[in-house]
């Protein structure tokens, strides 16, 4: 398990962590959500101990993370970077004993994430000639390599066309199947909120919101409601309710109603109010969510 | 230790095929193959020509010069009398000579005409060993004579066993000076190598990961051993070259008969040899743990330029003083150099390599740089470990002073 304790971190002036504070349960897969310089990188750094906190404390398994343990981690970075020169096999390997797989083991594993991730053609192949979606697989599998217990991915999905982002999401599930926990950040919802199992938004430095998704979803104070036809019979019902219009089109009417509100009832008047040809009701998305609690205030540190 | 060793390995095998080192290894063996090579090759393709004179005048006077001037110059004919005007063709067409000279003598005194190609390869002094004859022709004294009278005695007494005499030790003075430049030369290179390892790790962003994976200490540990161990494959590699090729450069380049003449073998001594080890590690922690911290700070390649220049400036310094060093080995202001660090690897080194240095100053040397590389890997580590993060435009001083106290 992976707790972090109102952990802090300044960069001269600029306070870029301020008292975050979460768990990840071991097998669990965490999205960190936030808009760039919101502090997720430089969280994650600190998980690393590639920054060491100002204060509060991080531990794995009940343990501060040290640089033996840091071994059993894998990352990759939001920044990607191979040596060019490199062989593809040469490249994974190294990574793999660097994390402490003998020579054959790592060469073994190699050759079982060439498969996973379909680059076993581009072995012998030096990384500067392989494409941006296949760089990323291979640093992938640099990161993936000696199993980790713990497996932190920066914006993993950035950049790489849907095809190459389908297999990184195969690969993080093939992990999480072994038993990996996975901490990754994402600015694409659909995808994190495909994998991640509890999520975490942060901005400015400071934990906005945190849960699983229906944790989430009942903590939003709104819920959407598509109607039609647009009438002005309907749309009175709505106004009663004090439900705040969200949009509308040639379809629907959109309207924002208080999470507490009695939809039966609601139904029912709409219903009196003439025909009706839809009334759906919608669980707030992640992507709603996380606009919610982002707020109008998303970017108070400089640092990401 | 075990990460040391993987990016010691690792940074062996990519630098090995990379071609810079490759073709760095090679042009080096070339330049000093040419170096060690380049008197043999003068002395067979321009003293037969340079060195060549064709004499004329009386008999008697002829061969009396001859003999004074052996050694000087290759006197390729005699004459009674030069044709008037004397052309170059007349002196391609007795051995491609680069003079003619008559001999003379009026108002008891010998007279030269000189007829060269080239004005500005004959002076005053050019003709100095012909002094004897003409004071034999002043004075009327018997020939014979008068040779050995105009030739100094002398015994060269050395105060230490160092060099057996003034031949071993002109040509150990020529060897220091060969050797300080490949020592410089392997220093900038490996540590230019060291910085541009590290700029490619740092603009290609690879670096995070490596830091999130091992301690930056470790990575730069093993960066640097790999370029030390690369560094001195080098220069065995050039110094087998120069003492491969020596044993025929010398016998090629004297001058048969000629006093001139060198030893079979390249003089280096084990005492040179370990100085120039030592002096090289000790140099190479120095600056290139310095080298790799500025590089640690760009984030672009193109950055590179503008931090490697206030580092290489400093080694060029040394280089230049070095050199006053193996000239003036025993001059206060070397001696106080071979204790400034940075300076002092160059300059120490120099001064063994001609001079017989006490060893109280050889070992002082060694403890003060030793110290001063030691300090330098701790500060350099701390630039190193910070600016492996830092991006954007090059931080100022007072950041990077900050970043070091967070």
């Amino acid at each position: 398990m992976l707790v972090l304790d109102r952990v802090t971190r300044s960069f001269g002036g600029v306070r870029a962590v301020r008292g975050v504070s979460f768990t990840v349960s071991t097998g669990g897969v965490y999205g960190l959500l936030g808009p760039n310089g919101a502090g997720k990188t430089t969280t994650m750094r600190m998980i690393l101990g590639i920054y060491p906190p100002d204060s509060g404390t991080i531990s794995w398994n009940g343990h501060p993370v040290d640089a033996a343990l840091r071994r059993r981690f894998g990352y990759l970075p939001e920044e990607r970077g191979l040596y060019g020169r490199m062989r593809v096999r040469e490249q994974i390997v190294y990574f793999g004993r660097l994390h402490g797989l003998t020579h054959a083991d790592a060469n073994r594993r190699c050759d079982e994430w060439m498969d996973r991730l379909d680059i076993a053609q581009y072995a012998r192949r030096a990384c500067s000639e392989l494409s941006k979606g296949n760089q990323q697989k291979v640093q992938m599998a640099c990161a993936s390599l000696h199993d980790p217990e713990l497996l932190i991915l920066d914006e993993p999905f950035s950049g790489l066309d849907p095809l190459n982002a389908e297999a990184l999401l195969r690969a993080m599930q093939a992990l999480r199947e072994r038993g990996t926990t996975l901490v990754l950040s994402s600015h694409q919802m659909w995808q994190i909120e495909r994998i991640c199992t509890e999520f975490c938004v942060v901005a400015g430095g400071e934990v906005r919101a945190r849960g699983t998704l229906p944790e989430l979803r009942r903590a939003f104070p709104t819920r959407t409601v598509r109607v039609s036809p647009d009438t002005p019979e309907i749309r009175a019902v709505f106004r009663r309710a004090g439900a705040a219009e969200q949009s509308a089109d040639d379809e629907a009417l959109a309207y924002a109603v208080s999470a507490d509100a009695d939809f039966s009832a609601l139904l029912r008047e709409v219903v009196a109010a003439g025909p009706v040809t839809t009334f759906d009701r919608a669980e707030p998305s992640l992507s709603e969510i996380y606009v919610r609690a982002v707020g109008d205030q998303p970017n108070d540190g400089l640092v990401e | 230790m075990n990460e040391i060793v993987l990016v010691f390995g690792a940074e062996v095998v990519r630098k090995v095929r990379s071609r810079p080192f490759l073709l760095a290894t090679a042009m080096g063996a070339l330049a000093i193959g040419l170096f060690v090579e380049a008197p043999a090759f003068m002395t067979h393709t321009f003293s037969s020509q340079a060195d060549a004179i064709v004499l004329a005048g009386p008999p008697a006077l002829r061969a009396h010069a001859a003999t004074l001037l052996r050694g000087d110059f290759d006197v390729t004919a005699g004459v009674d009398a030069l044709p008037q005007p004397v052309t170059t063709q007349f002196l391609d067409d007795h051995g491609r000579a680069a003079a003619a000279v008559a001999l003379s003598v009026g108002g008891g005194r010998l007279h030269l005409d000189v007829y060269p190609r080239d004005l500005a390869a004959f002076n005053d002094v050019t003709f100095r060993s012909l002094s004897p004859l003409d004071f034999q022709i002043a004075t009327g004294l018997p020939f014979d004579r008068v040779k050995h009278l105009a030739r100094i005695q002398r015994t060269l007494h050395p105060l230490d066993a160092k060099f057996a005499d003034s031949k071993t030790a002109a040509l150990a003075h020529g060897i220091a000076l060969g050797l300080l430049f490949i020592l410089y030369l392997s220093i900038i290179i490996a540590s230019q190598s060291v910085m541009a390892s590290v700029a490619e790790e740092k603009t290609s962003r690879i670096a995070e990961l490596l830091v999130a994976t091992i301690s930056p200490v470790s990575l730069l540990t093993g960066k640097t051993l790999a370029a030390a161990m690369l560094a001195l494959l080098q220069i065995v590699v050039w110094l087998s070259t120069a003492l491969l090729l020596f044993p025929h450069a010398a016998a090629s380049a004297a001058l048969p008969g000629s006093p001139d003449a060198l030893p079979a073998d390249l003089p280096i001594s084990a005492e040179v040899l370990s100085a120039f080890v030592v002096f090289f590690v000790i140099g190479f922690l120095e600056y290139a743990t310095i080298y790799a911290a500025a590089a640690s700070l760009i984030s672009r390649t193109e950055d590179l330029g503008s931090v490697s220049t206030p580092v290489v400036l400093p080694a060029v310094a040394a280089f230049l003083v070095a050199q006053f060093a193996a000239i003036a080995p025993n001059a206060p202001f070397s001696i106080a150099m071979s204790f400034v660090p940075f300076v002092s690897p160059f300059v120490m080194f120099a001064r063994v390599a001609v001079s017989s240095v006490p060893s109280w100053e050889v070992g002082t040397a060694m403890l003060v740089n030793a110290v001063a590389a030691v300090a330098c890997f701790y500060v350099a580590g701390k630039i190193y470990r910070v600016g492996m993060l830092l991006y954007g435009k090059l931080p100022s001083v007072r950041q990077i002073a900050a970043a070091l106290r967070s």
